[in-house]
């Protein structure tokens, strides 16, 4: 018998209507690399509740079918035990820290101290796995003071010390910055090696097809497809299931090149096997796009947060019409540079010009008439009980009137597909949803310029079309749109400009096919190229290659 | 990161004093002046809290909540003072105000009181980590969970504070006013505050599933990181304080029975 075994699992969330997991049955060996994808919503976090017994234990709920976890059933053993055989880590690495604990070491210890593991063990355990998981010259700071990356880390570790026989992670990337999910992906690809079992939920779809041995598919809380992650990512049902192949994958199947198993390569060295030396690239030109009327302008901008310590130093930048991405490392000046040009923060030195006025003589309220700035975390704005209400605050505070504002409401509900949602509370979306909710509240004030922070952290692959679709609608009404983005893929093919960030300084300022050939640039402030790019670059393109439809022009079979 | 915890380790033995010491002596510091209801006893207590805290080099850090203190002992005074009920013998008087001698006695026992209660309470939390405090109860019997509570607090409440901030510049950015007159500020105070409530339970909600995970909710036996050294004074001190609040408590009892 496999270790985990699951069968015809159905179960139901407390005051729900649908199935969150319908008829799961599906068996996972030990020391296999199991990646789980599927769109939000799909059932595979509760799937991974249903394994450690956190449903129906914790949530409640209608439970059917079983689940054996190591001999035990899941629905019955209490979840402190389980975890002596299942580790869970999940998204959110803030709130997966104790806050009982300020030493690394003692949060890594937490865990252990239920377990009763003498203290000598403890500290044996720590020490290796802080050391394993390179976080061991952290291990006497404080956790809250760690990046999201070093976070996740110590999250990974507090779980790994108790030695589960199997680790469950979801998505524990997709709230990081670039360089703090590849702290997190090396750390995965490390465990993988030495041969824990490991199952990984997903939206990365590229790294999930390098690391699994085989690959499900939910949707609707149904088992799919399954396999080796070659036969379910080539499907043809893939897309129609809310989920985007490799990008590699992708561009296989439009040149036809098909492994001797007639599936499709899903990782880089793959293609590289088949296609290098088959392909030849027509040199791709790159046309400008023209400069706008200027909206913003920054002079000799500088800031900081204490005394003596500049954010940004002596910046000169200028905004037109185009829509344009920010990107850098997190602490690159990012955001600090957006809450600038919001009004939020108050340059120390330099002024900021909006359409030829200074920004220091209007109050934030005010500001909020023409500059619209979308938060992060949906939760830091959201308080009525209603969405329609809740995009209805933004226009109301700035002077429409009742109609007028139900109107633009509802059209930008509309606009986020969230239309026959309006009557619902907000608290009763699903984090995506809820973004969704923050960002159409700032659209429905019809602002000149709109600012994004990070839109697509949480997004799955529908969500971010989505958003690549509102940010043309937007700039098309003439509006201008700055965001800051991770998503390189989304950068590519959705900004005409884009303005490289390090250390509060601008390092690159131009489009995307500039910007991505600037290689020395992209690497001082730690960014990859998109999926398309780095293939293109992997199979001997000379040229910047930004997306499929350019890639697949450019190229021949030989 | 900011934490609201008063505790700095600033090397000297007060902060390796046991935690349970320094609860026996916050109870014998209130309980025995109360005995022996005598004001020298709580001279002798606030003097010798005063001592402990300039050898544990932590008197500096416990004037701010002395003076604090001293604003509201003030109050009492000139209240008291001046129109207590038992008020009869004038003891001075400021221009046309009168200060009697009982209110003013009601005053100093009660402003004794409290500067001695704050003083000895001062003592434990300035020199001892919420954390261990939290630990050697659990050890000792207490609910894992009561030990939880008392420990996160002092981390959580600061990162509550911290998404206020955030949430006001959501709101302001929505075109809601939060400066300028009463009325605006009130009408700001539901979307202020109602995000903070409910972030707040999200996140306690996934915090709480998170420890789950770690084995929190077992009802087995737990083990412990670090073992409490001793302080070598540890346990005669903690004897010799019970003794000193029984002694105190006999002598109540036999003054009353004579
Ligand atoms: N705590 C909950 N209460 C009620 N419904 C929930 C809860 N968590 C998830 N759901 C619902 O269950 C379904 C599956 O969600 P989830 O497992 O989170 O999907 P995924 O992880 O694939 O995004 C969705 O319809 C979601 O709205
Ligand atoms: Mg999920």
């Amino acid at each position: 018998m496999a270790y985990i075994e699951i069968k015809n699992l159905k179960y139901r969330y407390p005051k729900t209507k649908d199935l969150a997991l319908n008829g799961i049955s599906l068996s996972i060996e030990k020391g296999s690399f199991t990646g789980i994808i599927g769109k939000n919503g799909s059932g595979k976090s509760t799937l991974a509740s249903a394994i450690i017994g956190l449903v129906p234990q914790f949530y409640k709920g209608a439970y059917g079918g079983s689940v054996i976890v190591g001999g035990q059933d899941a629905a019955t053993t209490p979840v402190s035990e389980l975890s002596k055989s299942v580790g869970l880590v999940f998204q959110n690495p803030f709130n997966q820290l104790s806050g009982a604990k300020d030493r690394v070491y003692d949060e890594v210890c937490f865990g252990m101290q239920n377990f009763s593991i003498p203290p000598e063990e403890m500290r044996k355990r720590a020490d290796s796995t802080l050391e394993r998981l390179g976080i061991y010259e952290y291990r006497d700071r404080n956790p809250f003071d760690l990046s999201g990356g070093q976070m996740q880390r110590v999250a990974i570790a507090s779980i790994l010390v108790l030695q589960p026989d199997v680790l469950i992670l979801d998505e524990p990337t997709s709230q990081l910055d670039p360089a703090g999910s590849e702290e997190v992906f090396s750390v995965v690809e490390d465990l993988r090696k030495s041969g824990i079992t490991i199952i990984m939920i997903e939206q990365k779809i590229d790294k999930i097809a390098s690391y699994s041995d085989s690959i499900i598919l939910l949707d609707k809380g149904e088992v799919v497809a399954s396999g080796t992650p070659s036969e379910v990512l080539s499907s043809t049902m893939l897309e129609s299931h809310g989920v985007k192949a490799p990008a590699v994958t992708r561009i296989a199947k439009a040149l036809s090149f098909r492994k001797p198993d007639s599936s499709y390569p899903v990782t880089v060295s793959e293609a590289k096997e088949l296609m290098d030396g088959r392909l030849s690239f027509k040199e791709v030109q790159s046309t400008p796009s023209p400069k706008g009327n200027e909206v913003f302008r920054l002079e000799n901008i500088s800031f900081g947060y204490t005394p003596g310590h500049d954010v940004i130093s002596d910046l000169n930048l200028s905004f037109d019409n185009r829509p344009t991405a920010i990107i850098g490392q997190n602490g690159a000046g990012k955001t600090t540079l957006a809450k600038l040009m919001k009004g939020l923060l108050k340059p120390g030195k330099g002024r900021i010009l909006f359409k030829g006025k200074d920004t220091a003589e209007a109050t934030v309220a005010s500001l909020a008439f023409s500059i619209g700035y979308v938060f992060q975390n949906p939760d830091d704005q959201i308080f009525k009980p209603k969405v329609i209400d809740e995009v209805m605050f933004g226009p109301l505070n700035i002077g429409m009137n009742q109609k007028t504002a139900r109107e633009k409401a509802m059209a930008a509900l509309e606009m986020v597909r969230l239309g026959d949602k309006a009557e619902r509370n907000p608290y009763d979306l699903d984090l995506h949803e809820r973004k969704m909710v923050a960002l159409s509240s700032v659209i429905a004030m019809a602002p000149d310029a709109i600012i994004l922070d990070e839109p697509t952290i949480a997004q799955d692959d529908e969500g971010k079309a989505m958003i690549r679709e509102i940010i043309g609608k937007l700039s098309e009404q003439g509006m201008l749109v700055v965001s800051i983005l991770h998503d390189m893929d989304l950068v590519a093919d959705s900004f005409e400009r884009v303005i490289v960030m390090a250390g509060g300084k601008v390092l690159e300022d131009g489009n995307a096919r500039e910007v991505f050939a600037a290689s020395e640039s992209l690497e001082k402030a730690g960014l990859e190229l998109p999926h398309i790019t780095a293939l293109g670059k992997a199979l001997g393109a000379e040229s910047i290659l930004l997306d499929e439809n350019e890639f697949l022009e450019s190229v021949v079979r030989v | 990161m900011k934490s609201i915890s008063l505790y700095r380790d600033n090397g000297t033995w007060l902060c390796r004093v046991h935690p349970f010491t320094k609860l026996m002596y916050i109870a014998a510091a209130i309980i025995v002046p109360l005995l022996l209801g005598t004001l020298w006893a709580y001279a002798v207590a606030i003097a010798l809290d005063i001592a402990l805290l300039i050898s544990g080099k932590s008197l500096k850090r416990a004037r701010a909540l002395i003076i604090f203190s001293f604003t509201i002992i003030a109050t009492i005074f000139i209240i008291k003072g001046l129109f207590d009920a038992d008020n009869l013998t004038p003891l001075f008087s400021i221009g046309s105000v009168v200060f009697y001698r009982e209110g003013m006695m009601k005053a100093l026992r009660t402003g004794c009181v409290i500067i001695n209660m704050l003083l000895s309470f001062s003592i434990l939390v300035l020199t001892t980590k919420p954390e261990d405090i939290a630990d050697e109860l659990e050890r000792h019997g207490f609910s894992p969970r009561l030990s939880y509570v008392i420990s996160s607090v002092f981390s959580i409440i600061p990162q509550m504070m911290g998404t206020m901030d955030t949430i006001t510049d959501a709101q302001r950015s929505r075109g809601m006013e939060t400066e300028g007159s009463l009325i605006k500020r009130m009408k700001a105070f539901i979307p202020l505050i109602t995000p903070v409530v409910t972030s707040s339970l999200i996140n306690t909600r996934e915090r709480a599933i998170a420890l789950e995970v770690r084995g929190f909710g077992g009802k087995g036996k737990r083990s412990y990181l670090k073992e409490w050294e001793k302080h070598r004074g540890d346990k005669p001190m903690t004897i010799i304080l019970a003794l000193i609040i029984v002694s105190a408590a006999v002598w109540r009892v036999a003054t009353w029975l004579i």
